[in-house]
């Protein structure tokens, strides 16, 4: 189970990395084939902003991971460890139960568009390319959950220290 | 909707992420609706059918590469060469390079943290007061956000071309309706500085060796604004363009040519720099969902009939904008208050006969202010962090500097001129 997840923080890391460095190369060239060949390739654009929700999709997963979401720190601040806690537990378990609400209705979307067969650019089937949203939702809505579980241990055996497995 | 939405600002308030926030709202709209709960991961996906979205992973990574480096520290040295000369110079430095930076940077913070190491010893030796540095180096961590090729600017006019609105909101108007606003705030921030009391005279004047000097050390980075504000403001690039030659220019720089970034570093800030583009796309694509519903349901109209029945004229609802923004900017991080506020706001304000350019102006100098507006303004903290002094002593120090910003918000929403004088 946590080579498993150690598999999908690296597979998460290389992609992003890969995915900004394919960015860069490509969006590039075609500024290079624009101006100076007065060309360009018309599968790059609809590419490059394919990319680019890959991209936010895989960099808010990561950020799920990392607690780094945006979020407002008004409230909490008044708040004493003791109740934040249970609170921060019933947050994690709501953002849990919206995503993983969101990643259940994505993917009866890409049934249908599966079975309908629908073509993006260039001939790639459209379900291919909007996979991602139900599987980085999925993979954000577990991570709440992890931290949700964590946060209950943590509440119930404060003084144990667990390492982190979601 | 309406038993649902305490809820949901409570848990806002509790730290939920606001991303989810969102999308739980328009999930209720939705359902109450009746309709498919499919429709936002329909929503989320037409994300990919932006093309100016691409600007935002290019310009964060460039903005990320540059605080990385030591871009920072020419940046200082050559601005002082060029006005540390003049009384209040070093101030007036200040104020210009952390403009620039954050411009190009983004306003995450990272100017207070790349920035303020510099300038603090210095502005100390040059006989500021510690209370007037650390005002002025809190305050000037979010100036700079109305001159391209700022991120906020960008993320309202991605918003409000989501809107489809009779008069359309082109980016590279906004980049030009910030010029003089910017400049004015700028400007008032100097004259300020000038007349501290107590401050000493640089003791070089200006001298030409030392910044020819500086000018050869900084020789690769000052193409870059001349390259991408002349691109932009010259009409050759459009932004999603000058975001790839930015990026590919900053990287050539910094990582081929000076090698200030070694390639592990450069993955490492990379993955940083998405992580960051995640957690801002994510909430631009919710919002994109609960756009959708608010138009569907006729929310902003609405809104604007009630409002209407109590406010009757511009100049009144132009005052209650402008407490509300100030509000808003100290509750919410700037990108966040951009989706969701922008597309309630816009039509109201239109129909006051405010025009978008305009408003999008008014919205980002307000939220400036936000960053700095105790008790909870993101930069109070980041320079608490970095400077190592109490966040109540930043209270203190930053009001004359707001203020001063305060006054110039109010000119930049009172004269609409201001910033659409150079667009017609």
């Amino acid at each position: 189970m946590n080579l498993a997840i150690r598999f999908l923080h690296r597979l998460e890391d290389s992609l992003l990395v890969f995915l900004l460095s394919a960015l860069i190369v490509l969006a590039s060239t075609q500024i290079v084939l624009r101006n100076l060949f007065d060309s360009g390739l018309v599968w790059v654009d609809p590419l490059l902003r394919v990319m680019v929700l890959w991209l936010g999709m895989i960099g808010a997963a990561v950020a799920a991971r990392e607690h780094k979401h945006i979020q407002i720190d008004v409230l909490t601040r008044l708040l004493s460890s003791k109740i934040l806690v249970p609170v921060q537990v019933l947050v994690d378990l709501f953002s849990a139960f919206v995503c993983l609400t969101i990643a259940w209705y994505g993917l009866t979307w890409i049934q249908y568009d599966y079975a309908d067969q629908i073509k993006s650019f260039i001939g790639v089937s459209a379900w291919m390319l909007e996979i991602i949203v139900p599987i980085t939702f999925s993979i954000i809505g577990a991570r709440y959950l992890g931290h949700s579980l964590q946060g209950l241990l943590q509440y119930f055996r404060p003084n144990l220290k667990q390492d982190s497995t979601e | 909707m309406s038993l649902f939405t305490p809820f949901l600002l409570l848990l806002a308030l509790l730290r939920t992420p606001l991303f989810v926030v969102i999308a739980a709202s328009a999930m209720l709209g939705f359902y109450n609706s009746e309709i498919d709960l499919s429709v936002i991961s329909i929503e989320i996906y037409r994300l990919a059918d932006m093309s100016v979205l691409l600007a935002i992973p290019l310009f964060t990574f460039a903005g990320y590469l540059l605080g990385e480096s030591q871009a920072s520290t020419r940046l200082v040295n050559i601005t002082n060469c060029l006005l540390g000369w003049m009384p209040g110079g070093l101030a007036i430095v200040a104020i210009f390079a952390c403009a620039l930076f954050t411009a190009f940077t983004g306003a995450s913070g990272i100017t207070i943290i790349a920035l303020g190491a510099l300038l603090y010893p210095a502005l100390q030796q040059s006989g500021y007061s510690e209370k007037f540095n650390l005002g002025l180096l809190t305050s000037s961590g979010s100036l700079g956000l109305l001159f391209a090729p700022s991120l906020p600017l960008i993320l309202y006019g991605v918003v409000a071309q989501q809107m489809s609105l009779d008069e359309p909101v082109g980016i590279d108007q906004l980049f030009i309706a910030g010029i003089f606003p910017g400049l004015l705030m700028l400007t008032m921030l100097a004259v300020y500085s000038m007349l501290q009391p107590g401050i000493k005279r640089q003791a070089e004047s200006f001298d030409w060796a030392t910044t020819i000097a500086a000018i050869k050390a900084a020789k690769w980075e000052i193409p870059l604004p001349v390259i991408i504000l002349g691109g932009i403001y010259g009409g050759y690039f459009a932004v999603s363009e000058a975001a790839a030659v930015t990026a590919v220019y900053v990287l050539i720089v910094e990582v081929l040519i000076l090698k200030e970034i070694g390639f592990r570093q450069l993955t490492v800030i990379m993955r940083e720099s998405m992580v960051l583009v995640g957690g801002i796309m994510i909430i631009i694509g919710a919002s994109l969902a609960s756009t959708n519903y608010l138009i569907d349901a006729e929310i902003p109209t609405q809104l604007f009939d009630f409002i209407q029945q109590h406010i009757d004229n511009k100049l009144t609802f132009l005052i209650l904008l402008n407490l509300f923004l100030l509000v808003l900017g100290m509750m919410l991080d700037i990108f966040s208050a951009l989706v969701i506020f922008v597309p309630i706001i816009l039509p109201i304000a239109m129909g006051y006969d405010i025009h978008p350019i305009h408003l999008g102006i008014i919205f980002l100098a307000n939220m400036q202010l936000g960053y700095f507006t105790p008790p909870v303004g993101m930069n109070l903290f980041i320079a608490s962090y970095r400077f190592h002094k109490p966040v109540m002593t930043l209270y203190k120090a930053t009001i004359p500097f707001f203020l001063i910003l305060l006054i110039a918000v109010l000119v930049i929403t009172y004269w609409p001129g201001l910033s659409l004088a150079l667009l017609s």
